[in-house]
Formats: C-alpha cells, sequence, structure tokens
C-alpha cells in the first residue's frame, strides 16, 4: 500500500526545491557568463573563487540540501525526484520572460510532455508504508 | 574510444552516481540513528557526481551533455526501488518515462 494523502508540508517543499533549482540553474549560467574563456585550471579557480556570484551559487545549494532532506523526510524519493523536472519548464519560460531568449515549437511539446508525467506521478501515493511486511 | 564516446560514458556515469548520491540522501530519512553518516555520504557522493559531468564537458558540448543528464530521473527511480524498497507503480513509471522525453526535448532544443 502507498499513502495516499499530499501534506501541505510536501507541496510546499516541493514549489520551494522548484523554486531553488530554477535560481540556482539561472544564477549558475550567469556566473559561468563571466568566468574568463580559459584552459587553464588554476586561472579558473582562481575567477571562481573571486566571483561572488560563486557564494551565492553555494547558499543556494546549502539552501537546496536543508530543504531537500525535508522533502524526503515526507516523501518517497522516487516520488518527489520526478517534480524536481518542473525547473526544466521554469527555467525555459524565464529564459523567454526574463532574458528573452527564444522558444522553439518542439520545446513546448517536451514542456506539455514534462507536465503530463508529473500529473502521472503525483497520482500515485508519496509514500510507502514500510511497516506492511511486518508480522502481527 | 573516441573522445565523443568517452563523454557521453562520464555522463552516464554520472547520471548513476546522482542515483546513488540520491538514495544515500533518502537513507538518511530512514535510518535516523545515522542520519548525519549518511548525508555525509550523500554530499559527497554527489560532489564526484559534479566533478565527473565538469570531465565530460571537456569531451562533450553542453547540448549534447544536458539531455542525457535526465537519464538520472529514470536512475533514481531503478535505485529507489531497487535499494530502498520503495513501491514504483507502472502509473510512475510511465510518468518517469514522459519526463524523460519531455525533459530531453526540452533541452536538445535550447
Amino acid at each position: 500500500m502507498t499513502g495516499a494523502r499530499f501534506p501541505l508540508k510536501l507541496v510546499i517543499g516541493l514549489a520551494v526545491a522548484i523554486a531553488l533549482d530554477t535560481a540556482l540553474q539561472l544564477v549558475w549560467k550567469t556566473g559561468v557568463a563571466d568566468m574568463p574563456d580559459t584552459s587553464s585550471l588554476r586561472e579558473l579557480a582562481v575567477a571562481v573563487v573571486r566571483c561572488p556570484i560563486f557564494i551565492l551559487v553555494v547558499a543556494l545549494m546549502a539552501a537546496q540540501l536543508v530543504n531537500w532532506l525535508k522533502v524526503l523526510d515526507h516523501a518517497d524519493l522516487s516520488y518527489a525526484k520526478p517534480f524536481t523536472s518542473l525547473s526544466y519548464i521554469t527555467v525555459c519560460v524565464l529564459s523567454v520572460v526574463v532574458l528573452g531568449e527564444h522558444i522553439a515549437p518542439l520545446q513546448i511539446v517536451g514542456i506539455a510532455i514534462v507536465i503530463a508525467g508529473v500529473w502521472c506521478v503525483s497520482q500515485t501515493g508519496h509514500a510507502t508504508l514500510r511497516d506492511e511486511a511486518k508480522p502481527e | 574510444m573516441s573522445s565523443t564516446a568517452l563523454g557521453v560514458l562520464l555522463v552516464v556515469v554520472s547520471t548513476m552516481v546522482e542515483g546513488f548520491g540520491q538514495t544515500f540522501l533518502k537513507k538518511s530519512a530512514l535510518d535516523v540513528a545515522r542520519r548525519h553518516h549518511w548525508i555525509l555520504l550523500g554530499v559527497a557522493v554527489l560532489i564526484v557526481e559534479v566533478l565527473l559531468y565538469s570531465g565530460a564537458l571537456r569531451f562533450l558540448a553542453v547540448s549534447t551533455a544536458f539531455p542525457i543528464t535526465s537519464l538520472s530521473f529514470v536512475m533514481v527511480t531503478l535505485l529507489s526501488h531497487w535499494l530502498l524498497g520503495e513501491r514504483v507503480t507502472p502509473l510512475r513509471w510511465a510518468g518517469v518515462g514522459l519526463i524523460l522525453i519531455g525533459t530531453s526535448l526540452i533541452v536538445a532544443q535550447a
């Protein structure tokens, strides 16, 4: 059997996970664009340490880890992880809205397919009951 | 082995490694007595994943490598079932399959 209810804590946790993942990807993208075009690992490492945006990246990663651990306290990993695919959509939409990037027709098809996939997962129970196999 | 094949192999391995990292993080919720051990192990493994993916980018363009990373949804689901004993219903598998196709279309066109 699987748990059927969808707790509010879990909804909020998943929403925060998607928001943090989106922010992380956009900030990371900005940070990488500012990096020098060099093949020297030493130069690259120095540039990363001196770039304040990477402090933000580390802070976002830490927040993401703390939130994700809370999500996993309430849900199966195989249930929660597919929801993070929604960040592919938010990044794509924000790239169009904020950065003025172009969106291809196949990306719109991809967005619809991802939403359908997440809907399928959302219709399954969020947590496997682990004491069901124990003897009476 | 060509550099492209090596790059693809590294990305595929990195998605498998991510599956293990996520499994260890979930173990921290199930084995509360050793919660911190599982978290440290999970984070360490996820750092290895980032290094492998970064290594792959020396051989592959991001536009090629990124779509392959959506395989991590399959890896995580498989390992959740095998190692954590989670019940993965056919509907959940169908959802993961659709997500794999959809995310690949989104990032392949980006």
